[in-house]
């Protein structure tokens, strides 16, 4: 791997750093990296740094090319990467700059179930839900559609499935841009895309994605606890995945696409993984359809799995799910680009966002809000890893303001898979674990070595320094205590 | 120099570094490390041809090509590429007949989920001997 950052970073506050514009010929903005001091010296190890002042060079970026604490090294953007492009000046759209995994997500769900009714009986609750909800390297989903179907999928994402009784209409409402963007183009799409998803809605897939119960172990906001039917000692389950193969091969064929496109617009680019167009564009315009449908695709799947997992509690328990409380807290996109109006020069300005490895963080009182959220802000779900916790937050007026509202989507990777594995030699992640009081299990054989809590920063962490920033505020912490992975 | 690949680290990801005397000697290594990240692969059945003619600007991004080609084989058609002949691999141009076989799913142990082949570090260079290449696989 190529070594530590050499390039400046210059210390704002405790909690931000900047790469000034001056560092690199063609940056038209600063960088700003969100970090505390310790933090800092984990980002300065790879080239994430590097990669927030490439993007910097974007046409048409917006006030600062922005990095979230748990930055990491990824392709064109880093992970934890933000920025905002103007169309009306130019601004382009980047496949980099939402990455492989369209619309890879988080949602949550909260219950009235209790440590004590779940605890005794997890290793067989995990069996049932890997019996109920599809996972692991390529598995397709026991819910088929048809090619017309999985067409209304990726036209209406959630809405289409709901209505198919896949979930409750109360669903749709807990979820960021109601589980579906409007401008989305299935005809967009090349054959090998719709192949490699066509049979995979309803399905977890592998890697870091995963399905989790968690016991609610702190409020620290009772407010917007009781806002979200967060309560002390209860359960709530997690599931993260995304658009699955559809939209893996949406980014690769948008990459391949625009490849030209630098050139032809008279970009200048300092790395192939960023390649864009102009939002306003044919190409921008047609990645930007693309990537609706893929988006819409992982709502929709996102929505399927929580079906599933209803269903599995609903038999396992012998209750109904809407005894259980098991309802939709909100679900959230961290690998997306939106359109989005934010305050420019003294201007509402409709800006393209790019969020890759991060997630939305609008305050209260923000329009898109759901009146459940209208007076506390939007759920921002922060995962940690199997071990440690995770956290609820809420975002603060002040993203509005500094990050085009947006905040972390977890604790970051802090070691590669082949050091994970290597740090696993002699040792069973999985009793840890348990002796953790965690009951994990994966399909694959390495997913608990390179997933160990060790592989990723202490997400207490990252989310403090954007509490500490005032871009989001702790809610609740969330203990894992069981663990699904593909 | 005989064909050999290795896995480097990538922090999220994998890497693959490839080398052999042709650039034509790059492609099998190429698909056996692909399919060392995705677990132990066995194939078995008959054989199925495939052929592929693909276009690039340089070797390199032609090799990425070939491994997208054969992702999309593994994960679309879970077929696994047994053996490669190649036709012509030029600075833009690459045909090749690819032989599969079906993924034997009760002998083969599958561990990681290849989202994509990245352009990100994307390398062919000479070496003394032969070619070296590196590739990033996104997980």
């Amino acid at each position: 791997m190529p070594g530590p950052y050499k390039g400046p970073l210059e210390r704002i506050d405790d909690t931000s750093w900047r790469i000034p514009k001056s560092y690199k010929p063609g940056m038209r903005v600063d960088g700003i990296i969100y970090a505390d001091d310790v933090l800092i010296e984990s980002v300065k190890q790879d080239q994430s740094p590097e990669q927030v002042a490439n993007v910097a060079m974007l046409p048409g970026i917006v006030k600062h090319s922005l990095a979230m604490p748990d930055i990491h090294w990824g392709y064109g953007f880093c992970i934890g990467g933000v920025a905002a492009t103007n169309p009306k000046q130019g601004g382009v759209i980047s496949p980099g700059g939402v990455g492989y995994d369209i619309n890879c997500g988080v949602r949550l769900l909260s219950t009235n179930l209790t440590l004590k009714d779940v605890q005794p009986r997890m290793e067989q609750l995990i069996e049932k839900l890997f019996k109920t909800v599809p996972c692991g390297v390529g598995r397709g989903g026991i819910i088929k559609f048809s090619k017309k179907e999985l067409h209304r999928i990726m036209v209406d994402g959630s809405h289409y499935v709901v209505d198919r009784g896949f979930g409750w209409k109360s669903d749709i409402e807990m979820t960021e841009a109601s589980g579906r963007i409007d401008n989305a183009r299935p005809d967009f799409l090349s054959q090998r895309a719709i192949e490699r998803g066509h049979d995979q809605c309803g399905t977890l897939g592998s890697g870091n994605h995963f399905l989790e119960i968690q016991v609610v172990e702190r409020i620290d906001d009772p407010q917007a606890a009781s806002a979200m039917d967060l309560v002390e000692g209860n359960i709530t389950v997690a599931i993260h995945s995304g658009s699955r193969g559809l939209g893996y091969q949406v980014c690769d064929d948008a990459i391949k696409e625009l490849h030209n496109a630098p050139r032809k617009y008279g970009i200048e680019l300092p790395d192939k993984q960023l390649v864009c167009a102009p939002v306003e564009s044919p190409e921008g315009q047609r990645y930007l359809g693309a990537m609706g449908a893929a988006a819409n695709f992982a709502w929709a799947n996102r929505q399927i799995m929580t079906h599933l997992v209803r269903q599995a509690f609903s038999e396992f328990f012998d209750m109904s799910a809407e005894r259980m409380g098991l309802s939709l807290i909100y679900d959230v996109a961290h690998n997306i680009a939106k359109m989005e109006s934010y305050e420019v020069d003294g201007r509402m300005t409709e800006l393209c966002v790019h969020r890759k490895g991060a997630t939305r963080a609008f305050p209260a009182g923000h329009p898109e809000l759901p009146d459940r959220y209208k007076s506390i802000g939007q759920p921002v779900l922060v995962p940690g890893d199997m071990g440690r916790s995770s956290y609820v937050l809420v975002g603060r007026p002040s993203a509005m303001e500094n990050t085009f509202g947006s905040c972390c989507h977890g604790a970051g990777r802090l070691m590669s898979r082949g050091a994970a594995i290597r740090a696993a030699k002699g040792r069973s992640i999985k009793r840890e674990l348990l002796d953790r009081g965690v009951i994990a299990k994966a399909r694959g054989r390495t997913g608990l070595d390179e997933e160990q809590p060790e592989a990723y920063k202490d997400v207490l962490q990252v989310v403090d320094v954007l509490h500490n920033a005032d871009i989001s505020r702790r809610v609740a912490r969330l203990r894992p205590i069981g663990v699904m992975k593909g | 120099m005989e064909p050999s690949y290795e896995l480097f680290d990538h922090t999220a990801d994998m890497g693959i570094r490839v080398r052999a005397a042709t650039l034509p000697d790059l492609l099998a290594p190429a698909g056996e490390a692909l399919y060392d990240v995705i677990g132990d692969v066995k194939a078995g059945g008959d054989s199925e041809p495939v052929s592929i003619n693909l276009i690039g600007e340089e070797p390199a991004e032609l090799l990425r090509d070939y491994l997208a080609e054969v992702l999309t084989i593994f994960d679309r058609d879970a077929r696994v590429v047994t053996s490669v002949d190649v036709a012509t691999f030029t600075n833009d141009h690459l045909t090749a007949t690819l032989q599969t076989a079906i993924l034997d799913d009760r002998r083969s142990a599958l561990h990681r989920e290849v989202k994509a082949i990245t352009y990100h570090e994307l390398d062919v260079r000479s070496i003394p001997g032969g070619f070296e290449a590196s590739l990033i696989v996104d997980i």
